[in-house]
């Protein structure tokens, strides 16, 4: 059975790259398009892996942490934060929060954000 | 009977005549003896006689003096009046005249004369007898000298008295007008001064404050971070923030007053920095929207021309694949424009280090080296990395700064060397620093502008020509990267033959404290 990937990203041509790499890669991909949707779609989809943006209209990727960790179930499901930036504080915001990985969207071609993927996964 | 009588009478005037001579030897060791000068004139003013001490106090003997006008030997004007007044009135008493010794010495002295009258009450002359005044004449003018610097030191002291009076206007002015909050302790740390401005800041008046040990002033609470701050003993601390209440952040401060090294008191001032802290919030949510807004154009554009790269959207021409990788390159340069304006407003807000951690560099320079073999082969440029031959010390770094720091020297060496040219890395270290130099053959720095390097937005003329993409932030930003961690940057070169460039970093032992500041 294909791992199931949510993305939660509020940026189109983001989500049609990735969405477009990932399904190639065998993945199933969910879309979220805030921070709100993605909490409701993991509720309900139950993914593997979550590739959470952090700055995103209504509720941000911190915030949609700090709502996992209440969760006994979402809490357990691995995220990978996939941002625009990278300042410090924010990385160690998230590595609190319990984000297993921190990849800044410039910094990484989309291939090596589904090596990343691929690597959760081994 | 008659004969007897005049053997009486003879008995008798011989007895009375060696009374007289008893009294005229009495009389004269009394005037030889007598240690005050004295002479007798006669009442037309010549010297008849004069005692030894006479003698001695003018300097002259006897046989000088005597039958000598007395007027010779004193001042003459007022000695002929004085003369005239004994003769007339009788005596005189402690009139001041000068007299000229033998060797020519004024010497003043107090006169006393008195007449001596015969039997038939005519004037015989008078006796003239002086002490010596110098003495006391010294004396007056010691006293007076004396009178005069205690009066002087009285006005000094007076003066001082003023000026510290003043002095303490001033300060007690400045004090209770300084923007900043002052609370002073002395050396049983209880308070013994508060400026109205720290009244303000707490909201609890110095009446309330006066006299109250550190710890008992706890009590209120808008004291008590500050007391928890500096504990019971107020130790030194260096511009601690702490958020007092609801929009008001200070700054707070404590240093110890000392007298001879002795602690006698404390001292504890507290800056208001609400607005800066205000600001700084303002400007990291600025910069954070700002690279947020910036970036995800650039790095959806990024991943779209990946895309088209690596052939996911289907085929394309080799001239398609061109125009891609060039746009693809330019890309990349606003990004790394935009990382740049990041890392100089970070270096701005002044909290650019973070978390540094003990490294060994070498691994580090090489990782970094390694990442531009590449380009570097691509412009057939020379690599080379002159690693040390043993292992370094260990430096307190930021490793990503310090990364960035090399990035920026490989990068201008790459950029402003021509193809074919040499660029080597080098690490050295002495006892307590290491050092790393990049050194290229490339066009080097023209004198006249090799002042401005590390200036912001600043880029040497003979650059402009060869390349447009770079910005002027990277030296600007690795200086304050190397600085940042208490270390030196600098360069040597010479136009058209290459440059140096070097940074110092200080090992371990010695940079700790330094870096507790980030």
């Amino acid at each position: 059975m294909s791992k199931k990937i949510l993305l939660v990203e509020d940026e189109e041509i983001l989500i049609n790259i990735l969405s477009k790499k990932l399904t190639k890669e065998g993945y199933e991909v969910t879309i979220a398009r805030n921070g709100q949707e993605g909490l409701e779609s993991m509720r309900k989809d139950k993914p593997d892996l979550i590739l959470l943006d952090v700055v995103m209209p209504k509720m941000s990727g911190f915030e949609v942490m700090e709502e996992m960790n209440k969760d006994e179930k979402l809490k357990k499901i691995s995220v990978i934060i996939v941002s625009n930036s990278g300042q410090p504080v924010e990385l160690d915001r998230a590595k609190k929060l319990g984000a297993k990985d921190w990849l800044i969207k410039t910094d990484f071609d989309p291939q090596e954000v589904v090596e990343k993927v691929k690597n959760n996964f081994k | 009977m008659v004969e007897k009588r005049e053997e009486d009478n003879t008995q008798k005037i011989s007895t009375l005549l060696e009374d007289l001579l008893l009294l005229e030897r009495y009389i004269k060791d009394l005037f030889t003896f007598f240690p005050l000068p004295v002479c007798f004139v006669s009442p037309l003013g010549v010297i008849f006689e004069v005692n030894p001490a006479f003698e001695k106090a003018i300097g002259y003997t006897s046989y000088e003096i005597v039958g000598r006008p007395i007027e010779n030997f004193f001042e003459k004007e007022k000695m002929e009046a004085m003369t005239k007044e004994i003769l007339k009135s009788g005596n005189i008493e402690a009139r001041e005249i000068s007299f000229f010794a033998k060797e020519g010495k004024k010497i003043d002295v107090s006169v006393f004369g008195q007449v001596r009258k015969n039997e038939q009450g005519e004037i015989t002359g008078f006796f003239l007898g002086f002490f010596d005044l110098t003495d006391i004449k010294k004396t007056e003018s010691d006293l007076q000298n004396t009178q005069i610097a205690l009066l002087n030191m009285l006005e000094d002291i007076e003066e001082s008295r003023r000026k510290a009076e003043e002095e303490k206007n001033k300060t007690e002015a400045i004090i209770a007008n300084f923007t900043d909050g002052i609370l002073v302790f002395n050396e049983s740390n209880k308070i013994s001064l508060v400026n109205p401005q720290a009244e303000k800041f707490f909201g609890i008046s110095n009446k309330n404050m006066a006299g109250k040990s550190i710890l008992e002033l706890s009590v209120f609470p808008e004291l008590e971070p500050i007391v928890n701050l500096v504990g019971p003993e107020i130790k030194g601390i260096s511009r601690k923030e702490l958020s007092i209440k609801d929009g008001l952040v200070l700054e707070v401060s404590a240093i110890p007053i000392l007298k001879e090294e002795e602690k006698i008191g404390s001292l504890i001032t507290v800056h208001d920095i609400t607005r800066e802290k205000m600001i700084e919030k303002m400007k990291t949510e600025f910069v954070s929207l700002a690279a947020h807004q910036l970036r995800t154009p650039l790095s959806a554009i990024k991943w779209t021309l990946r895309m088209l790269l690596d052939g996911d959207l289907g085929e394309i021409t080799s001239e398609q694949r061109d125009f891609i990788e060039k746009t693809y390159v330019s890309n990349e340069r606003m990004i790394n424009l935009i990382n740049d304006l990041l890392n100089v407003t970070r270096i701005e807000e002044g909290r650019y280090l973070y978390k540094p951690v003990s490294s060994d560099i070498a691994p580090i320079v090489q990782f970094v080296i390694n990442s531009y073999k590449d380009e570097y082969a691509r412009k057939k440029i020379k690599l080379e990395f002159k690693a040390p031959e043993k292992p370094l010390q260990k430096v307190s770094i930021d490793v990503e700064k310090i990364k960035l720091a090399i990035q920026n020297f490989l990068d201008n060496a790459l950029k402003y060397t021509p193809v074919g040219g040499e660029v080597s890395v080098f690490l050295k270290s002495s006892n307590k620093e290491i050092q790393l130099g990049v050194k290229d053959n490339g066009v080097g720095i023209p004198k006249n502008q090799q002042d401005r390097m590390f200036n912001k937005f600043f880029r040497a003329a003979n650059v402009l020509g060869i390349d447009t993409e770079g910005s002027g932030l990277g030296l600007f930003i690795t200086k304050n990267i190397i600085e940042a961690h208490g270390g030196k940057i600098w360069f040597e070169s010479e136009e058209g033959k290459g440059a140096t460039f070097y940074f110092s970093l200080p090992v371990k032992e010695e940079f700790t404290e330094f870096l507790e500041e980030f």
